[in-house]
């Protein structure tokens, strides 16, 4: 079955420092697509250019040259409106930390991308109903986020980032602030948002953990991309042997 | 090595640090000024023929040192958020406590120091630039006023400079007492508003009986007499806190239901609102307090002085006697429009005045209707038999003798008055017209003639100019002190509200810069920081001309039209405090309002 490409990459470089300044080369020509309905994850040694990567994918930075497509329309060239549009009509995000406006309920933070967009009141509470029982965290809609442990913040970003039914979610370390069981919750929870919402995802960790519940794995090695492992029919524990496999052939 | 970093700490912040200088540059400048006025005895003396004038000043002077120091605390607030974080990192780097206290307190003291003496220096230029104004645009006249005066300078230095060492105390005692990672965490705390409403309704009807409590105690100033200012502070003060807290609380929350609350970043304006109402109560209290004696002061001093004219009307029925008039003077009458004069005979005999009753049969002489306080200036003509009576003891009768020291004035009739032998007879003129103000040049020439033919050193002319001259200068001078109060509170209390703004900015940042990355146009962020500082500044400004509206209700028994000039001073008012807003906005914008990208 020949899917259509939700990201496509071709061609990403990135360098740091202006001209006649000193430079860095972060990203040294990316070539990768994602498909609607996968899940995919990026791995790499610190500093390898992950961060700097998703920061293309959503345009919080602009690429030094190559391209971005997300739902075929290249990215790279959107300015002032049409680049928050797109943002907050296109992704959804779920960050490591400061994921929540602390003076607004759990509600209204995950109201706020509807309201962005202009959606009416009557259809902005039923979005957030449905999306909150999925989450299961109805009975958290009207605390606020000082009120909610770390896992409960994060359900409810991950509850902020799918109510407007973006093309994809990204996560940056979206489990790094986490402890074992709600970053394993967090997880679970993207998987079933992925299998039954069918939103792409793309979750940039270097967790072997979390990467074992990814469809397929992209690893970056000083800015390029250097492997890439797929579960295809491995069930999780065999797709995470395999993945450590993989980091310790790195390390040698 | 620890001064270098911390030098390039302020190098990275310096627009920042040049925001807080310019701020306290101003403040020194204004404090110098109104210090200028209030310690220069001479000039309080000379310029206000009052003995509450003095007492005027000493009181302007306690509430502006008070501002002062709100000030200066709250500018230091906005020092310390924008340095905390740096210097919490360094002491997690290893540098001592002590070390790090010391850097702050010379900072403190040394950015102290630089604004006082700027600011003096653009004190003394700006009073040199106001008293030109004030000479030269405005007629008004203004004595004894020197720019450079050394007891304001001292003062002024004394007040500033002992601030700043207790605020670097402060700091020091502060950053030495705060656990290093709370230094760096700084932002992370909220507080959380949850009200019964209940509460809310009694707060609401407390402070809306006090605040009614004062109002009327202003308006019933004579029967309370000088019990309704202390009565109409405190209730006001209490009534202003409660009704801040409760209303905007309420409000908020009524918004909140509403449809608008859903619509673009409505309710992360509402609920940023919401979070600092309670720290911003206090201020926006004092805010609309200041707001109202500033604004008071502009239309009462402005008030005054317009009704100089109208107060020459109602203390004589002319505006001027003109004795034996010359062909000069008589040149100088004819160029006054709209005018009423009427002539005289007079004969001398020893030292009695004889005039021709006769001749106030044909043409009476108009005689004030009242001469109550603040009477409308109308006048009344009597029978002759009746004004005979009454003449004799009135001023303006009396007044027309020739000034050659002659006491006595007599009536005669028509024949007597002929067979009176003299040598000569002499005549007087008299003047009365509408407008005083737009003909004050040729009056004042025709005085000038008339004050050097009869050099009388008492007193050069009788009437209503004379009396004009007299308030014009003595209002000027309350003109000038109003407007000088106005402007200094109005610059401190918005400065006050701007830094306390400006001090919560960085706690901004973090949420703006979330609201950037999930795709919030810019310009609906402009709008969010636009509404929230719209709403601290309108709030205590709107209370404040309330308070003036209902605070000029304690004038009426001193003038005329209390509220003639409100409309005006308000209006400059609301020009100026909306200047400082939209400072304080673009300031917050620049603070707070990321960049669509990291290097765009
Ligand atoms: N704004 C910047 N200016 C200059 N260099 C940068 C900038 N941001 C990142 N870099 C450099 O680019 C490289 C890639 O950084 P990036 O943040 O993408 O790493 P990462 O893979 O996310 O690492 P980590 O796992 O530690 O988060 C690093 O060497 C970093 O020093
Ligand atoms: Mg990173």
């Amino acid at each position: 079955m020949q899917k259509t490409p939700v990201v496509s990459v071709s061609g990403l470089h990135k360098t740091y420092g202006r001209k006649n300044e000193q430079q860095y080369e972060a990203l040294k020509g990316i070539d990768f697509t994602i498909d609607e309905g996968e899940f995919v994850g990026i791995m790499g040694a610190s500093g390898s250019g992950k961060t700097t990567l998703l920061n293309l994918l959503s345009t919080l930075d602009t690429p030094t040259s190559g391209s971005v497509e997300v739902n075929g329309q290249d990215i790279t060239g959107f300015k002032g409106k049409a680049l928050s549009d797109f943002r907050s009509e296109e992704i959804g995000f779920i960050f490591q930390d400061f994921n929540l406006l602390e003076s607004l309920t759990a509600k209204e933070n995950i109201a706020l991308p509807l309201s962005l967009q202009g959606v009416k009141k009557a259809e902005i509470s039923k979005a957030v109903k449905e999306v909150a029982t999925t989450l299961s965290i109805e009975n958290l809609l009207s605390k606020y986020p000082t009120e909610l442990s770390g896992g409960q913040k994060q359900r409810v970003a991950a509850a902020r980032a799918i109510v407007h039914r973006p093309a994809i979610i990204m996560g940056d370390e979206p489990t790094g602030a986490l402890d074992s069981k709600s970053a394993r919750d967090l997880l679970d929870l993207m998987t079933d948002i992925n299998k039954n919402q069918h939103v792409s995802v793309l979750l940039v960790t270097h967790d072997p953990f979390s990467a074992s519940f990814c469809d397929r794995i992209l690893f970056i090695q000083d800015g390029q991309i250097g492997q890439e492992l797929k579960k295809a029919d491995n069930n999780r524990q065999t797709f995470y042997q395999e993945i450590l496999n993989q980091l310790g052939t790195f390390e040698q | 090595m620890l001064t270098k970093l911390s030098l390039a700490g302020i190098k990275n912040c310096f627009k920042d640090y040049l925001v807080l200088l310019t701020g306290l540059i101003i403040s020194a400048a204004v404090f110098y000024m109104f210090a200028n006025l209030a310690t220069n005895r001479e000039f309080v003396k000379s310029n206000t023929q009052i003995s509450m004038a003095s007492q005027v000043f000493i009181f302007g002077m306690i509430l502006l040192i008070l501002i002062t120091i709100v000030y200066i605390a709250y500018a230091n607030s906005f020092l310390l958020s924008m340095r905390q974080h740096d210097y919490g990192l360094f002491m997690m780097l290893g540098a001592k406590k002590n070390r790090i206290g010391e850097l702050v307190f010379i900072e403190t003291l040394l950015i102290g120091v630089i604004s006082t003496i700027v600011g003096i220096v653009l004190g003394i230029g700006m009073s040199m630039g106001l008293s030109q104004i004030l000479f030269n645009q405005l007629g008004l006249t203004v004595h004894h006023f020197n720019a450079l005066y050394w007891p304001a300078i001292v003062t002024t230095i004394c007040l500033y400079v002992g601030l700043f060492l207790l605020s670097g105390i402060f700091n020091l005692a502060k950053l030495v007492r705060t656990p290093v990672l709370k230094l760096l965490h700084i932002d992370d705390e909220v507080y959380l508003t949850k009200r019964r409403p209940l509460v809310q309704l009694t707060e609401i009807v407390a402070g809306v009986l006090l605040l009614a409590i004062g109002y009327i105690a202003m308006a019933k100033i004579m029967t309370l007499q000088l019990l309704a200012v202390p009565l109409a502070l405190v209730t006001i003060t209490l009534g202003s806190y409660l009704l801040f807290s409760a209303v905007i609380v309420g409000a908020v929350e009524l918004l909140k239901q509403t449809n608008f609350a859903n619509k673009k970043l409505h309710n992360f304006t509402l609920a940023q609102i919401m979070f600092r109402v309670r720290s911003y109560t206090r201020i926006l209290t004092i805010v609309s307090l200041l707001f109202a004696l500033a604004l008071g002061a502009i239309s009462v001093g402005a008030g005054f002085q317009r009704q100089a004219p109208q107060m020459a009307k109602s203390t004589s029925a002319y505006t001027m006697a003109i004795n034996d008039m010359n062909k000069q003077e008589h040149n100088l009458v004819n160029q006054l429009n709209d005018t009423h004069t009427l002539t005289y005979s007079q004969k001398i005999v020893g030292n009695t005045v004889y005039y021709n009753e006769q001749e106030f049969v044909d043409h009476p002489l108009p005689m004030l209707d009242s001469r109550q306080a603040l009477n409308d200036g109308s006048l009344k003509t009597l029978p002759i038999a009746q004004f005979k009576k009454v003449a004799l003891d009135d001023m303006d009768f009396t007044g027309l003798v020739p000034k050659n020291g002659q006491q006595k004035s007599e009536f005669a009739t028509q024949s007597d008055f002929e067979n009176l032998n003299t040598a000569t007879t002499h005549t007087v003129t008299i003047i009365r017209l509408n407008n005083v103000l737009a003909q004050r040049k040729i009056l004042d020439r025709l005085e000038k003639l008339q004050q050097q033919r009869f050099p009388v050193p008492t007193m050069a002319t009788v009437g209503g100019f004379q009396t004009y001259k007299m308030f014009n200068a003595l209002f000027s001078g309350l003109e000038f002190m109003g407007f000088f109060l106005g402007f200094a509170f109005l610059a401190m209390l918005a400065s006050c509200l701007m830094f306390k703004i400006l001090s919560g900015a960085n706690k901004d940042v973090v949420r703006y810069n979330m609201l950037n990355r999930i795709g919030t146009r810019r310009a609906l962020m402009k709008q969010a920081v636009r509404g929230e500082i719209l709403t601290l500044f309108a709030l205590p400004g709107v209370l404040g001309i309330v308070d003036v509206l209902f605070g000029l209700q304690m004038f009426k028994p001193l003038m005329y039209h209390p509220y003639a000039m409100t409309g005006w001073s308000i209006l400059i008012f609301c020009v100026l405090y909306g200047v400082y807003y939209g400072i304080t906005t673009l300031i917050y914008e620049r603070l707070v309002i990321p960049k669509e990208q990291m290097n765009g």
